[in-house]
């Protein structure tokens, strides 16, 4: 759930990288850490194991463009891939507003990938929430493997429903589709912020225009009232 | 909030307080801290930390572990539960004491569950940006 901040005019998003280990998802945040202007960002916290696997997760905070005044701040988060940390997984996933989930393109890795997107349809059903209702992007990572599958492959086995999310190819090491991937999620994001203000905007009106009709007859009883006694 | 909380600081002693939600975001924060220090990776930790806890407590058959202390040589910190969602972090060194900070707690995140209970039913507020501004904002981070 997004948090907006009145006093500060600033708008706040959860973006959890998700997918199976080693998939690329703290190599994502690591390029953005490296590659947004220090004004932008804070500091990339990693929760992670001796051996650099991420134990709890990777935090990221950055700050975007404002629109109509209100700064935009996005929250990026990783998960631990290793199936052995789902509990941790599940309170990562707590009030997040987006996902990119993050697949491994090379062909052995296909089944884990399928795995990890329904254990994370799964974690969020726990917590109430329908990944149909949350903003979210996909990416192809380590397009440069020559063991990779093919583009349609993924899209087939991760992206095969009538409304399709927006996809992107990556080699997160390099950088190559990083920011489209975090462009596209955070503008879905603000879609998604925009539509339900507008959605509260003509609920607030409506009401305001239910008030007004039933004042004048509301007058007009009490003057009654006034001339009864 | 903002002055629930300087009361609560004047009072307890501590040095810093932060109002976080469960996904790590900060609601609100009141006094300073020595160095710089990003606060929303305070909140950030903090929100992972009480969440594990609270995990914890499930599993041990405890509806909760209400407040979490840590004490260190020269800075303490108290989580407080204020409700499912929020908890109030609260810093503070050897010039007050853990009992002073939980006593005058108790009382702030009881006010502080009823403001935000107020400001979850309030329905007037809305963020003016519409589908054009959208159209108007390039990429959100450069490439």
């Amino acid at each position: 759930m997004s948090i907006i901040n009145y006093v500060n005019k600033e708008v706040q998003f959860k973006i959890v990288y998700y997918g199976p280990a080693l998939c690329g998802k703290t190599t994502n945040l690591t390029y953005i850490h490296g590659h947004v202007g220090d004004a932008s960002r804070g500091e990339l916290v990693s929760l992670a194991t001796a051996a650099d696997r991420t134990l709890f997760f990777d935090f990221l905070p950055l700050n975007a463009v404002a629109v109509q005044g209100f700064r935009t701040r996005f929250q990026l988060y990783t998960v631990p891939g290793q199936v052995v940390y789902n509990a941790t997984r599940q309170l990562v996933l707590r009030s997040i507003d987006g996902v990119v989930f993050v697949a491994d393109s090379q062909w052995d890795k296909m089944q884990e990938n399928v795995e990890s997107f329904h254990n994370l349809r799964d974690n969020l059903a726990l917590q109430g929430m329908d990944l149909s209702r949350i903003p979210y992007v996909l990416q192809y990572n380590k397009r440069d493997i020559p063991r990779s599958a093919p583009v349609h492959y993924l899209e087939y086995i991760l992206n095969n429903q009538p409304v399709r999310m927006p996809s992107f190819e990556s080699v997160a090491t390099t950088g190559a589709g990083v920011f489209a991937t975090l462009n596209a999620v955070s503008r879905l994001l603000l879609a998604k912020l925009v539509c339900e203000s507008e959605e509260a905007a003509d609920a607030s009106k409506a009401r305001a225009a239910a008030t007004a009709v039933t004042t004048p007859l509301g007058i007009a009883s009490a003057q009654l009232n006034g001339n009864q006694s | 909030m903002q002055s629930l909380l300087a009361d609560f600081l004047d009072k307890s002693q501590a040095t810093f307080s932060l109002v976080i939600d469960r996904g790590g975001a900060i609601l609100c924060q009141q006094g300073s801290l020595s160095g710089s220090i990003d606060f929303s990776i305070l909140a950030a930790l903090a929100a992972g930390s009480f969440a594990a806890t609270k995990e914890l407590a499930a599993r041990l058959g405890e509806p909760e572990f209400n407040t979490l202390h840590h004490q260190g040589k020269h800075a303490n910190i108290l989580v407080s539960t204020v409700d499912d969602d929020v908890v109030l972090m609260t810093v503070f060194g050897p010039e007050t004491t853990v009992g002073l900070v939980k006593f005058y707690a108790v009382s702030t995140v009881s006010y502080l569950a009823a403001l935000l209970k107020e400001a979850r039913t309030s329905r007037d507020s809305q963020v003016a940006i519409s589908k054009s501004d959208l159209d108007t904002v390039g990429n959100i981070f450069p490439q």
